[in-house]
């Protein structure tokens, strides 16, 4: 089921915007022009997820160094820090362990989620 | 009871007197030694530590003719290799293992130089079952690192060990580093060795320094813990992949509850150390061996039993005696204490795989009165 969730200029960029969605809670991130959408729930201990912060993946080459994927945004949850990639909402210490992410696309200038498919769905 | 092969990680061989290591030591160091006059010698040992009220030794290892537990061959011979079927002794030498404890780093550089020779020349020599640890003085890292490579061609120098601390860092840190990677190099594993903080610079405790012997060796994992961590977290085995490491006379059964902390943690701290790639605990599979020794004793055997399964530490859990201490283990003893399936692989495979020995070859009989030199 496709729900509008608002026009896109209402969601700031790099900032979680959390949206009630056909009864859903969910998290709605726009990140360079790309949409990602989240529920606003930790698998872990049930954290507010999206209130906590989003960054690019943080990637070291070597010991001492950091830098920042930005091609791969990820939630931190506020509560324990736990780390989940946006686009499929997989544990970054653990492919099998995720947040529960729903596919979001825009349609006409309207950013429309899917809560009745999980994103990790290969059909989406 | 185990009556198969067994290989002994942990020995202390020692020397009976100064005047054997003097020996080894350089003209120039020799007069810095032995040349205060009436203010008798500089001390090669670290000065510190607390006194193990019954001694450090079993009473019976002292060799009847007089002498050091450990100082002896005949003596250690007829008490610990031939009183089993030993097929391999790692030797990890006595109060000199302190030596990264000394203030003066050019002379624990010249102490384990001369530390290591003497190790060849009095002991390799005369048993082809021993084998050696390769003593190193972390203080300077780099001259360390040529301590490393000066045995990279002699197979009986079979690892780099670390016991005092003497940087005030964790030994992941990367100050440290020029060591490991002589040792990946080399195909060494790296040894830590319980007490491995210094008695008080720094203290092998966290929280601060204990005051008796008692709390100091309750507490003796804690440092071994401090440098797992360090390890892990410096990203040690991301830079050194190759790199193994042996935690000695530190115990196991704190294994599990560390590393599902260090796991757990991990999930929320990743932001910090994104070179750390995988969880600690399978960093901590792929490159960590434990010695047996001291098997903590659970109100229940299984108890220890189950801690040890959980993280599947029977495939990498190495006997140690810790002959000739107090606290040595017996082979019978711990063979009644671990599941008859593990024993072959406490006692030798394990072993075998992380020093890159073959069993077959180990299993062979060799006389000693073959000398391997």
């Amino acid at each position: 089921m496709s729900i509008d969730v608002g026009p896109v200029a209402d969601f700031e960029e790099r900032r979680f915007r959390i949206v009630n969605a056909g009864g859903h809670e969910l998290g709605v991130l726009r990140w360079q022009d790309r949409f990602f959408a989240v529920h606003n729930r930790c698998p872990h201990q049930k954290g507010p997820l999206c209130l906590g912060i989003v960054s690019g993946r943080l990637v070291g080459r070597a010991p001492g160094s950091m830098e920042v994927d930005d091609d791969v945004p990820v939630i931190a949850c506020p509560w324990h820090g736990w780390e989940f990639d946006l686009e499929r909402g997989r544990a970054l210490w653990e492919e099998g362990y995720a947040a529960k992410v729903v596919p979001v696309r825009v349609e006409r200038g309207r950013v429309l989620v899917d809560v009745g498919r999980s994103a990790r769905d290969p059909a989406v | 009871m185990y009556s198969g092969p067994v290989i002994d990680g942990d020995v202390h061989h020692a020397r009976n007197n100064d005047a054997e290591l003097i020996e080894y030591l350089s003209r120039g160091w020799r007069e810095y030694v032995t040349g205060r006059g009436r203010a008798g010698m500089v001390p090669l040992t670290v000065q510190d530590g607390m006194p193990n009220p019954h001694g450090f030794m079993r009473a019976n290892t002292y060799p009847e003719g007089g002498g050091e537990p450990g100082s002896d061959y005949p003596t250690l011979r007829a008490q610990l290799l031939d009183a089993s079927d030993l097929r391999r002794a790692i030797l990890t030498f006595g109060d000199d293992s302190h030596l990264a404890g000394h203030h003066n780093p050019y002379f624990a550089n010249e102490l384990a130089r001369a530390c290591n020779d003497w190790s060849i020349e009095r002991w390799l020599t005369r048993d082809p079952r021993l084998a050696s640890s390769i003593m190193v003085a972390s203080q300077m890292p780099e001259v360390a690192a040529a301590e490393v490579r000066r045995h990279a061609t002699n197979p009986r120098m079979v690892q780099v060990m670390l016991v005092d601390n003497p940087l005030g860092y964790g030994f992941g840190h990367p100050v440290f580093h020029p060591i490991y990677a002589a040792a990946e190099e080399t195909g060494r594993p790296v040894a830590i060795h319980g007490g491995a903080g210094g008695w008080a610079n720094p203290p092998s405790t966290g929280g601060g320094s204990v005051n008796t012997y008692f709390e100091a060796h309750t507490l003796w994992p804690q440092a071994i813990q401090t440098h797992l961590v360090s390890f892990i977290a410096h990203g040690v085995f991301e830079k050194y992949p190759r790199l193994r490491l042996v935690l000695i006379e530190g115990g196991s059964a704190w294994i599990p509850s560390l590393l599902w902390r260090f796991d757990t943690e991990y999930k929320g701290l990743r932001r910090e150390v994104p070179w750390v790639k995988r969880l600690p605990s399978e960093y901590f599979a792929e490159h960590v061996w434990v010695s047996s020794q001291p098997l903590e004793i659970s109100p229940k055997r299984d108890q220890v039993i189950e801690l040890i399964r959980s993280m599947h530490l029977e495939d990498k859990l190495i006997y140690a005696s810790d002959y000739p201490h107090w606290d040595a283990d017996e082979i019978d003893y711990l063979s009644t204490r671990l599941p008859a399936e593990w024993h072959s692989r406490v006692f030798f495979d394990n072993a075998c795989r992380l020093y890159g020995w073959k069993p077959e070859e180990l299993k062979k009989r060799v006389p000693v009165e073959e000398r391997v030199t």
